[in-house]
């Protein structure tokens, strides 16, 4: 009965690691391959239930990188409330976690990620033509901000987000509620010591004087003295974002010790983010380069940075809840209190979980051209011509993960 | 002891099961359910009985009526969803306008979408159909009145408990000089508390 007990235990751990190890690899993947077959890859994977949220952020984030904008609102919708469920806790699963690993709770997507999901979903209802759909997600994200605010601190805050709906309620014609969201992205890089992108500055600019907010356009004259003053004219407006590359995935770091009487081995895992490599690229819309808005490889690292201690504290409780189980289980049988601590040295893994497709980081450039034809470079995009009716508003995501160039125009 | 043993948890194991299984429950339409606290189908019966029935007891439909010596006919345009919930619009719609119809104090003009498949059939009829049968392009009731309106929400978060506020503008606007006859406002409150624990 304690073979079987023991072979179950590490099979389901055995399964979990593997499952983690997988998600890690797709994510890499994205970085070769064309994210249509990483999402037919993906798709034919069967995550544990405790996993679907993180399988479906990542799955939608595939389907609106195909440009399959319909499946991806349905499934990212499907992680949304997923998550939200997930926010509550749940007794079963903390005594899963705090007497075998972390894994066993179920993923419930860490701050950037119930924002992300929002900004995700706008842009795949403004792609799929329902700019009103993308409107009530842009201010979905605004609440999730609202809800992880902290006294001083950015946790949760994400200045794509407020640009996002900048840019959404510009298209709308909505000056007002436009100007407060570039406001609130503006505020947001500049906490984070972020420069601030020309676009955002001329966002400012041009929608205080549009608004006729005479003070606040004076003192974003003041502030930003090289830029044009904005004029009422007929030119188009170009939009443009760029996702640049794939946010990291975590590593599991791990120590064996032996106990101070040396007769069973103790064993720490924790989850880490491996030291930064890739460089930023940036992509050229007519000759202008995007700027960083948002460096999403580094707050998934803030977040992780966040939940350490807790992680830390449940994992040194669950060490010592192990010890005393071989040590008790030693009383009685030698042979069987070995084996117990092969089983707590096995099932000790750290939970790697996260949204690990994410772009690597957010950038944005702002156009105004009288022309009906733009060039774009980026990675995968050499000099690519693509046109826009004159006097028109748009917006383009170029990634560089794969050609797909989206553009919503009105 | 052992066999007891057994017994006690195939009976908890059975217990389990039949927990997690999919249970179906038909419910009368007009009953109120409130899962998660967003606008649901009792809100858009509520409101739209309650604003139609606001707008019929108003004096622009008996001005209309003793000046124009008919009922008036109206048709319901577009409802802007401005909330924070992916509110279907078209569901509140048809509701107003059955309120509406069947108020019988109004005549009611088919939506744009649905006349220009009606002006295809007729299209169609006129050069297919018998010459008894068809019906003439030109002869369509103009609606004498649009009823036009907005759905909004402030929302307030703390922690786990929100207030969800709701408010629907109508307004019923004179097709033929703009002048609004009627605005009406609906406004609902909700106090939705999210458990800290769940199963």
């Amino acid at each position: 009965m304690y073979k079987g007990f023991i072979l179950i235990l590490c099979l389901i751990i055995s399964g979990c690691a593997g499952q983690q190890q997988a998600n890690n690899e797709l994510a890499n993947l994205l970085y070769n391959q064309d994210p249509q077959r990483v999402l037919d890859k993906l798709q034919v994977s069967e995550p544990a239930k405790r996993d679907f949220a993180q399988f479906h952020l990542n799955l939608g984030l595939l389907q609106f990188m195909t440009a399959d904008f319909k499946s991806a609102i349905a499934t990212l919708s499907l992680a949304k409330r997923e998550m939200a469920v997930l926010a509550a806790s749940s007794v079963s699963e903390n005594i899963g976690a705090g007497s075998v690993n972390e894994t066993l709770r179920s993923y419930s997507g860490y701050p950037t990620d119930r924002v992300m999901v929002h900004t995700i979903l706008a842009l795949s209802y403004l792609f799929n033509n329902d700019i009103d759909g993308a409107r009530v997600e842009v201010l979905q994200a605004d609440i999730a901000m609202k809800k992880l605010t902290e006294q001083h601190a950015l946790n949760g805050q994400l200045a794509s987000a407020h640009l996002l709906a900048g840019i959404i309620y510009e298209l709308l014609d909505e000056q007002s509620n436009a100007l407060i969201s570039y406001r609130n992205a503006a505020d947001i890089i500049q906490q984070r010591g972020l420069v601030l992108p020309l676009g955002l500055q001329q966002a400012l600019l041009r929608n205080s004087f549009k608004l006729g907010a005479e003070e606040q356009y004076a003192a974003y004259k003041k502030q930003f003295p090289s830029l044009a003053t904005p004029t009422n004219n007929n030119k188009s407006q170009v939009f443009a974002l760029y996702f640049d590359g794939v946010v990291s995935s975590k590593i599991q770091r791990s120590i064996v010790v032996p106990s101070l009487n040396g007769e069973q081995l103790i064993r720490i895992s924790m989850p880490d983010y491996p030291a930064k490599s890739a460089p930023i690229e940036q992509a050229v819309i007519d000759l202008q380069r995007t700027q960083l808005v948002e460096n999403i490889d580094s707050l998934v690292r803030d977040d992780l940075s966040k939940e350490y201690p807790s992680i830390l504290l449940l994992t040194t409780t669950r060490a010592i809840a192990k010890y005393q189980l071989v040590k008790k289980a030693d009383q009685e049988d030698s042979l069987f209190a070995a084996l117990i601590n092969l089983v707590t040295l096995l099932t000790e893994v750290a939970d790697l979980r996260s949204w690990n497709m994410l772009p690597a980081t957010i950038q944005f450039a702002y156009i105004e051209t009288p022309e009906s034809e733009l060039l774009i470079d980026s990675r995968y995009n050499v000099s690519k011509k693509v046109t826009i009716k004159k006097g028109t508003k748009n917006i383009f995501l170029i990634n560089s993960l794969s050609n797909n160039i989206f553009h919503y125009q009105q | 002891m052992k066999i007891k043993l057994n017994l006690c948890l195939v009976m908890m194991t059975a217990i389990m099961i039949s927990a997690c299984s999919t249970s179906v429950e038909r419910l009368d339409a007009q009953q109120e359910v409130d899962l998660s606290g967003a606008w649901n189908d009792t809100d858009s019966q509520l409101v739209a009985r309650e604003m139609i029935e606001d707008s019929l007891s108003r004096p622009w439909i008996n001005n209309f009526v003793n000046k124009e010596g008919k009922a008036p006919a109206v048709i319901v345009g577009r409802i802007k969803n401005l909330s924070h919930e992916h509110i279907n619009t078209n569901t509140f719609i048809a509701n107003m306008e059955r309120e509406l119809i069947n108020s019988g104090e109004v005549q009611f003009v088919a939506s744009s979408s649905a006349r220009n498949e009606i002006r295809e059939e007729r299209g169609d009829q006129d050069l297919n159909a018998m010459e008894a049968t068809r019906k003439e392009m030109g002869q369509e009731y103009g609606a004498d009145f649009m009823m036009q309106g907005q759905i909004n929400t402030i929302i307030d978060v703390d922690g786990t408990t929100q207030v969800r506020f709701y408010q629907v503008n109508l307004e019923l606007i004179s097709i033929k000089d703009n002048r609004k006859v009627w605005i009406g406002e609906k406004k609902l409150k909700k106090l939705v508390k999210n458990s800290k624990l769940r199963q």
